[in-house]
């Protein structure tokens, strides 16, 4: 990729300014860690909150009588049943999570959609697939009566994760007890388009429209906020500014990586990709029926998945110590035996967690240990030829190293993402 | 990141092209790692050193340091024999960050031939290579 290739999101010079270590990913130059360190940034979103530059994921938006329909036919979640523990539809001021496969039920790209309006959803993709998912959008949309824009471009985004984020979002939003009023995990309000009737729902002090989501990708409590990007970095100064107060601390991929990974979230083209989007922790992304026997949709990939014959699983892992190996396919995965069953698809260290007789504690479990302060734990995803069960140890290899890790359904414990905003805000300043 | 003119260079010690540091001290050597290469590791989680009395040839691997982002081999710049590690980094290993050139010390050797020290780089000749490097 040459230079002029390399994209840059519209907080680019403060990053540099701000001493962040830049590197490339998914085609744009994005902060890695700044001075603090990625150790303390992954903390900071555990202990009090950090703040994230996720510009560069791509938004699509798709409008008009058919998008259900179209969105219905492509997107892995069951629209019609996807919310709350009863699974009620998707309807306009809540989002939900899923993939857009191919026909052989491989994964194009995970996204979250948000219904904005009736026959309005916005998609959110990772970055640099704005084109190639709204391209196979498009291509699969027959009908005069729907529109499909690749926004990428014209919005910015920047997420504040952590225990304290709302109370700093209240000092930069107008009447923030109507705004968190109802705001459940994964419902978002506001819009950032000064066209839209929503966007006087939220706005900054200052009057810009927000469009404020209780989701995220770090597994904390939090939110995504959705601006213009002319007026990104006005946002980002005055969150910064409101959080001094809270030690709000500005975080780089680094740490979102391995605060994605202890949550038990996939990173597209790495842990989900060119392979049956089938047997993985996240099954709850599938149509499944109750008794997981049938999809109660049809979508694209659907019968590849029905009867993929693939002896392939995907699991979570936790290490024993902080050490962890390099990803990718020549670090192989062997079981006990020595035998070769697999490969590494994530190893990152989850800071904030450690093991005292056996269970995995983080620095915000309640029943953590006195005197509690772990060094960290690899952890990740394998892909096997082999299923296995929780508890299981095998060998990860990376030429240089080897390292015995446990199976685990679940890796850092005590997540605070669903927690009810009242809980987060107990006296609101 | 740190601008090349932001970085902490010492002129009394010397330095390799793969960013370590030596001080000759009364004709044991004392290596580490310089700001340079901690600044683009990040974080240093963990550092796996050799034991007292091993020795190397120059060039060898003697150690790992993990970082957030990678685990990486430390080459050892001249033969000889290790004659004390700086056991403080297996508890604190963040002393490779905060102190590269202080506290965060790796390994002191007996060389083979202490002259060998005086070829390396000075610390002008390796800005100079950084900076021909950008």
């Amino acid at each position: 990729m040459n230079k002029k290739e390399i994209k840059k999101t519209p907080l680019h010079t403060w990053h540099m300014e701000n001493g962040a270590n830049m590197a490339l990913f998914g085609g744009y130059e994005m902060p890695l860690w700044y001075s603090s360190g990625a150790k303390r940034e992954h903390l900071a979103v555990l202990s009090t909150a950090g703040m994230f530059d996720t510009s560069h994921m791509a938004v699509i938006m798709v409008e008009g009588p058919a998008a259900r329909h179209l969105l219905q036919a492509c997107f892995t979640k069951n629209l019609d049943a996807c919310t709350g523990r009863n699974k009620t539809p998707l309807v306009a001021g809540r989002c939900t999570y899923g993939a857009f496969l191919d026909d052989l039920g491989h994964v194009r790209d995970d996204a979250i959609i948000s219904q904005v309006a009736s026959e309005h959803y916005m998609i959110v993709v990772n970055a640099g697939m704005g084109g190639s998912i709204s391209r196979h959008l498009k291509d699969q949309a027959d009908w005069p009566d729907i529109e499909i824009r690749d926004c990428t471009d014209g919005v910015g985004k920047m997420d504040i994760q952590g225990p304290m984020s709302a109370r700093i979002l209240a000092r930069i939003i107008r009447d923030p007890e109507t705004v968190f009023d109802r705001m459940v995990y994964f419902s978002f309000k506001g819009f950032f388009d000064d066209t839209s009737p929503l966007s006087d729902t939220v706005r900054l002090l200052d009057g810009t429209p927000v469009m404020l989501s209780r989701t995220g990708y770090t597994g904390e409590f939090g939110f995504e906020i959705f601006t213009h990007p002319d007026t990104i970095e006005r946002a980002w100064k005055m969150a910064l500014e409101a959080g001094r107060d809270f030690d709000l601390t500005v975080c780089g991929l680094a740490a979102r990586d391995s605060l994605r990974t202890g949550a038990v979230l996939p990173l597209s083209h790495q842990d989900i990709g060119s392979w049956p989007f089938l047997n993985n922790p996240w099954s709850f992304a599938l149509p499944f029926n109750e008794d997981k026997t049938d999809f109660t949709k049809r979508f694209i990939g659907d019968e590849a998945l029905k009867h993929s014959t693939t002896p392939e699983y995907t699991y979570s892992f936790a290490g024993f110590d902080l050490r962890k190996v390099s990803h990718g396919d020549s670090t192989i995965v062997t079981d006990p035996d020595g035998t070769q069953i697999g490969v590494v698809l994530t190893c990152v260290t989850d800071m904030a967690i450690g093991r005292t007789e056996g269970k995995i504690y983080s620095v915000s479990s309640p029943d953590r240990p006195e005197g509690f302060n772990p060094k960290g734990l690899a952890c990740g995803f394998v892909k096997v030829t082999k299923e296995l069960s929780v508890g299981d140890t095998v060998e990860l290899k990376d030429g240089k190293r080897t390292i015995k890790v446990a199976i685990t359904d679940d890796i850092r414990p005590h997540r605070t993402a669903n927690r009810a905003i009242g809980d987060m805000m107990p006296d609101a300043d | 990141m740190k601008e090349i003119d932001e970085l902490f260079l010492p002129g009394d010690l010397r330095y390799t092209e793969t960013h370590e540091w030596l001080r000759n001290d009364n004709g044991n050597v004392t290596i580490g790692i310089n700001d340079y290469a901690q600044d683009q590791l990040g974080d240093i989680v963990f550092v796996e050193l050799p034991e007292v009395g091993n020795t190397f040839e120059k060039g060898e691997e003697f150690g790992t340091l993990e970082s957030v982002k990678a685990v990486s081999e430390i080459y050892l710049p001249v033969s000889g024999e290790i004659v004390a590690v700086n056991d403080a980094l297996e508890e604190t290993p963040e002393l490779v960050n905060m102190e590269p050139y202080n506290n965060g010390w790796l390994v002191e050797v007996k060389p083979d031939e202490p002259d060998e020290i005086d070829t390396l780089m000075t610390s002008g000749e390796y800005l100079e290579m950084l900076e021909g490097e950008e």
